[in-house]
């Protein structure tokens, strides 16, 4: 008996426990559905970017995300439109005084968010703090990781309270593309509180004032600057910005990034995957947008080792590959496919070079007469040796190397596909070891430097060919590489690289694939907003319901 | 007695302390991956003479020996070096990051406990019933799935499907919190800010369930054994002819016994929930240090790597360290 | 404390001698009884059965080609979605591969991560944490020490640290797993040694003057087997869902061979597209893993007499 109730009185504990629990659990999921699908205010714009930036002094970082969130508190010289146009933004005017001389005019009457005036002072001392060695003091002295990126520039004077001079050491004909990537910070305000004020406190002179930030830049919240002057006067709209507060934060899992935007706790999305644009275009209260993108892909083949030392095979595999069908069932239909080794909307891409069709026959063909004929279950055999590689490609992109890898088996090559960490094949690729890669390369300035020698020039260097996977080497097209870098003549400049995207094409190191378009999702409530080929994130424009 | 035996273990961890710091000093250096080939990225423009700065920044130009001694020596100085990419001191790095994480694994260690304990103990004393089979099979179900794919289900069931509760984040962006100690329950409990304990704990329940939900399982299971172990033991049958109540038998005769192998399981499960942290932060975009590492590690950003993996193995071992305590305290016939 | 340690009888002695009797000596008839009686069990029995079937037939049981699909096929649904067909009944993945072949084929590679990573870590973990335990001093300290520093650093790190050393591939990925797996074992066993140690029947073992390994072998073990058990049946399903984890970050399986982590992790990003590509791998991990779960479970209750309902 006594045994019996002990086991009541217990089960009664236990429901009471359980009971607890559950209310417990009502408690905190409790609350109505808007008490969270509404959390900013309606003046408030939350965009959402997949990596934090690492910093927000425009003269110390060197990556992509921490630019996209300065842009929106510093302005530079001069600015991009959405394409690859470059307009005047903080510069009333720049003049090539000659070829290696630029004269900079700011226009009057810019403050940065302190009150102050912005001047020459301002561009002179901000240039200075990039290019000169150990400029920057905190966290301990060094120099800006952005140095590299105005190599050309060998001083900057001031002319007079408006006008500074920069000097390079000779042409820069990419010039004004590449001077887009840096902001203008204040003097004053840098001699006064040190680098450590501006990481802490960024100040510039751009469309919104920082307000504050959480743990390490995963969420900066930002606020219109009432006295923004307006930005470039040629790309509207002109004047301050539409939000009163915009915020960025940083959602690193595609999926979570989406299904917040779902959930209807923010408001932009950036490097939304194509495939997901059509579910997201049916989504009530969802609107996408696409951009062509500045990462264009190649398969490159190992020109140093067999099969890929016969250009017959190279070319063979460039009409294997049925692009359209990759770009419209990898991305969508949203893919441009290339027509040799330059970004279709790269400013010295040679339009009249035609991608590659997808000819399974003379693919065949070629293969051929390269020697590969039919083997055993159908795979191409040369000498008894079947005609097998692995393609080397990082996670971002396994998706279209399988896509690849499912083709060349189709017509008899066995093509397997490796994932790897990008730092660590990058040597191996280098040195020639690996067979095939399909990657990206990055042409946000839409000029061939930056690109050409970094892909297609022998590697040499640090500089040159330091993304040249496929051992491709060409002397006629290392030269005009390098002429092309200073030359500036543009006329004279197109036709070197002309010529050098043709020797390119007809030798065929790569399989020359696609240039996928950038995808972003907004909420229904945001309002002209544009997503940018250079994947800045430009809040200025954007205004909400 | 027992005090010098504990003060030894204490002073034992200082090697391991000391163990850790060198491998994994010596472990990132020979991973393959250059920290500045993968800084300067997959596009841009680079000139060779920033890349021999960099290099000679980061010290990568000097013989390992040498970055050793820089490494030692500044780090018996309480300094960790300056993350490469961030550009920071990795002590403030960490130190803004930590009390995301220890609220995440704290708010995990407790949700695996309420779920695990009422159904170990359930379990074990309604052996093979009905409730038994589900509540462990309930409990299997945390442990059979990938964290980042539970979680991603949750966000879409939860945030997206009910709206109920938010996707991602530890705070709303209307909420106002004033930073004390940078765990956000802790602070709105100490400023006493509603909206802001509200918002944090709404915020915390769906990561600290996926990550607990893993660790629930293996708790609740071998508690449920452990008790049944105890429950058939002869002491236990001599307390109930004695006429102890069944609540006090199971209480404190059972459990007690039966907390020891759970103790030590608990313990161990730190480091799995540490490590599952920087699956979880990624999916929940909790800004921890699990995220931190994940980044670093990918960056080759060395002298982070390195402080963060300093900062788990220091949690680890204290963690155990602590359970090492609580177990002779447990079970007295346990010499240490 | 109420209960002095004193009354608790050497309950190890008929126990240690049950299990063996029990355990090893029960015939194949009885313990189909047994199972019989318990569905539950049974029925987890035979699906860990047909997934290993399923693994070993899959070249018999599937029509397509595992790893060669069509781009046409991309995300073609399941057979009860609009749009789909039996010809996919599972639908087809990001690549058009048929997601059913991939899951049988999956099988394979995931059972084989399981059980080999689960394998290799008991026996070391066993093996170095019973010598550990049993004879303690320098050794056993050393042995923590050691493990004590595993343990204390990150799984993920060290994985990744691994892989990008080793490059990613199936036994590189079992040795990833594996080496901080034993270390649980180790501690376990460790542990349980301190415990039974100081029991009496040890003693009395001791004092009959038998030698450390049969003590060791036939007295101690067997105590501790079932706990091993539990713990080894959990880190079956632990490590493929490892593997997963591993894919999340890019490093498990190489395409195109199919293993459910990666194909779970790869199709994550469809979740909203096309739900099929994510969940289907998910589910066989999770009926795999429930079902090993009960199972060990059941079958515990049943060769261990003690735990019976009396």
């Amino acid at each position: 008996m006594n045994k019996m109730s002990g086991w009541l009185v217990a089960r009664n504990r236990w429901n009471v426990l359980l009971a607890l629990m559950v209310v417990g659990m009502l408690l905190v999921t409790s609350g109505s559905p808007s008490a969270i699908s509404a959390p900013a205010a309606r003046d408030t714009l939350v965009a959402v970017i997949a990596r934090a930036p690492a910093t927000l002094d425009p003269a110390d970082h060197r990556t992509r995300e921490s630019e996209t969130v300065i842009r929106n508190m510093f302005d530079g010289i001069v600015t991009r439109d959405t394409r690859s146009g470059v307009h005047m933004e903080i510069a009333e005017s720049v003049t090539w005084l000659d070829a290696r001389t630029l004269e900079v005019k700011v226009r009057p009457g810019i403050k940065f968010h302190d009150g102050t005036p912005l001047t020459a002072d301002d561009v002179v001392f901000t240039f200075e703090r990039t290019i000169k060695e150990n400029a920057i003091e905190y966290p301990r002295p060094h120099t800006s990781p952005r140095k590299g990126l105005v190599e050309p520039l060998v001083s900057i004077v001031k002319r007079d309270a408006m006008t500074a001079v920069m000097t390079f050491r000779g042409a820069w004909p990419s010039g004004l593309q590449q001077l887009v990537h840096h902001q203008i910070v204040s003097k004053a305000y840098l001699e006064r509180v040190g680098t450590r004020g501006l990481v802490e406190r960024p100040m510039g002179a751009g469309p919104f004032k920082f307000v504050s930030a959480r743990t390490g830049l995963e969420e900066v919240v930002m606020e219109r600057f009432d006295d923004y002057y307006g930005g470039s006067p040629t790309i509207p709209p002109v004047g301050k910005a539409c939000v009163q507060r915009a915020v960025f934060r940083v959602i690193p899992e595609t999926s979570s990034r989406i299904a917040a935007l779902l959930a209807g706790e923010v408001d932009i999305i950036t490097e939304v995957p194509a495939e997901l644009v059509s579910r997201l275009k049916a989504a009530p209260g969802v609107q996408v947008e696409t951009v062509p993108g500045t990462r264009p892909l190649w398969m490159e083949m190992n020109v140093k080792q067999e099969p890929f030392t016969d250009a017959r095979v190279r070319r063979a595999l460039n009409y294997a590959i049925d692009k359209d069908l990759i770009i419209q069932k990898v991305y969508g239909g949203m893919a441009k496919p290339l027509g040799g080794p330059l970004s279709p909307l790269n400013n010295f891409a040679d339009p009249t070079l035609k991608p590659y069709a997808y000819d399974r026959d003379r693919a065949l063909a070629l293969l051929r007469e390269a020697g590969w004929t039919p083997g055993p279950r159908g795979i191409l055999t040369k000498d008894g040796k079947p005609l097998a590689f692995v393609i080397d490609t990082i996670d971002s992109i396994r998706s279209l190397a399988e896509a690849l890898s499912t083709m060349f088996r189709d017509i008899g090559i066995d093509a397997r596909v490796r994932i790897w960490e990008y730092g660590v094949v990058r040597p191996r690729l280098l040195a020639g070891e690996r067979q095939a890669y399909v990657g990206d390369w990055g042409d946000a300035a839409f000029d061939p430097v930056g690109h050409m020698e970094a892909k297609w020039a022998t590697y040499r260097d640090a500089v040159y060919g330091r993304g040249n996977f496929s051992g491709y080497s060409n002397a006629r097209v290392d030269t005009l590489i390098r002429d092309g870098e200073v030359e500036a003549d543009p006329a004279r400049r197109r036709a070197m690289y002309n010529e050098a995207q043709r020797i390119i094409y007809v030798e065929a190191p790569a399989v020359f694939l696609v240039l996928p378009e950038a995808v972003e999702a907004a909420s229904a409530r945001v309002q002209n907003w544009k997503p940018a080929s250079d994947s800045r994130v430009n809040l200025h424009d954007v205004c909400l319901r | 007695m027992r005090a010098v035996k504990i003060l030894e273990r204490v002073l034992v961890t200082i090697p391991v302390m000391f163990g850790v710091a060198i491998v994994v000093f010596f472990f990132v250096r020979l991973t393959p991956g250059d920290p500045v080939d993968i800084m300067l990225g997959r596009g841009g423009v680079v000139s060779a003479r920033e890349v021999e700065l960099l290099r000679h920044q980061f010290h990568l130009d000097r013989p390992l020996a040498v970055q050793l001694w820089y490494f030692v020596s500044n780090a018996a100085r309480g300094d960790l070096g300056y993350s490469y990419v961030r550009n920071k001191s990795v002590v403030d790095l960490l130190v803004e990051r930590l009390p995301a994480t220890i609220e995440l694994t704290v708010g995990a260690l407790l949700v695996s406990l309420i779920i695990a304990l009422p159904i170990g103990i359930i379990s074990a004393i309604r052996q093979n019933s009905l409730t038994d089979r589900l509540s462990m099979a309930g409990a299997f179900l945390g442990i059979s799935m990938p964290g980042f794919w539970f979680g991603i289900i949750l966000i879409l069931v939860f945030a997206v499907w009910f709206k109920v509760l938010p996707a991602q984040g530890r705070l709303s962006y209307d909420v106002f919190l004033q930073h004390i100690t940078g765990m956000h329950v802790v602070d709105s409990l100490l400023t006493g800010n509603m909206a802001a304990l509200k918002s944090s704990l709404r915020h915390l329940v769906l990561p600290s369930v996926t990550l607990g939900a893993g660790v629930a399982a293996i708790i609740a299971r071998v508690l449920r054994s452990s008790m049944l172990e105890v429950l058939r033991s002869d002491y236990i049958r001599v307390a109930r002819a004695k006429g102890a109540s069944e609540w006090v038998v199971i209480m404190k005769h059972t459990l007690r016994n039966a907390l020891i192998p759970t103790v030590t399981v608990v313990g161990l499960q730190v480091g799995v929930l540490l490590g599952g942290n920087m699956i979880v932060e990624t999916v929940f975009s909790w800004p921890g240090l699990g995220r931190l590492v994940v980044d670093a590690i990918f960056n080759r950003d060395f002298p982070l790597i390195q402080g963060a993996v300093m900062v788990y193995a220091f949690t680890f071992v204290a963690t155990n360290l602590a359970v090492d305590i609580l177990y002779t305290y447990l079970n007295p016939r346990i010499t240490f | 404390m109420t209960v002095n340690a004193q009354t608790r009888r050497p309950a190890g002695w008929d126990y240690a001698l049950r299990i063996r009797l029990g355990l090893w000596r029960r015939s194949t008839a009885e313990l189909a009884v047994e199972l019989w009686q318990r569905p539950v069990t049974l029925i987890g029995g035979v699906i860990v059965l047909l997934y290993i079937v399923a693994a070993a037939a899959a070249g018999l049981i599937t029509i397509h080609d595992p790893t060669q699909g069509s781009l046409l096929a991309r995300f073609d649904p399941p057979a009860w979605e609009e749009g789909g067909s039996w010809r996919y009944p599972l639908g087809a993945d990001d690549q058009g591969r048929d997601l059913l072949t991939r899951i049988i084929y999956g099988a394979r590679l995931s059972l084989a991560v399981g059980v080999l990573s689960v394998a290799f870590s008991v026996t070391v973990g066993v093996i170095l944490g019973a010598v550990a335990g049993y004879y303690r001093g320098w050794l056993d300290e050393g042995l923590s020490r050691f493990a004590d520093l595993l343990l204390a650093f990150p799984f993920l790190v060290f994985a990744i640290g691994m892989m990008a050393f080793l490059g990613p591939g199936f036994v590189n990925l079992i040795l990833a797993l594996s080496f901080k797996g034993w270390v649980e074992f180790f501690r376990l066993v460790r542990g349980e040694m301190l415990g039974e140690k100081v029991k009496e029947y040890v003693e009395a073992a001791r004092v009959s003057g038998r030698s450390d390994l049969a003590i060791m072998a036939s007295e101690i073990l067997p105590n501790i087997v079932q706990s091993v058990f539990v713990l080894a049946t959990l880190r079956v399903g632990h490590m493929i869902i490892m593997e997963a984890s591993l894919s999340f970050l890019g490093l498990g399986i190489q395409p195109p061979d199919p293993a459910w982590g990666s194909m779970v992790a790869s199709g994550r990003d469809y979740l909203l597209t096309a739900w099929w590509v994510s969940t289907f791998p998910g589910l066989a991990i999770l009926m795999l893993v429930v079902s090993i779960n009960v199972f060990g479970e059941g079958l515990r209750d049943i060769l261990d007499p003690r735990l019976k309902i009396e």
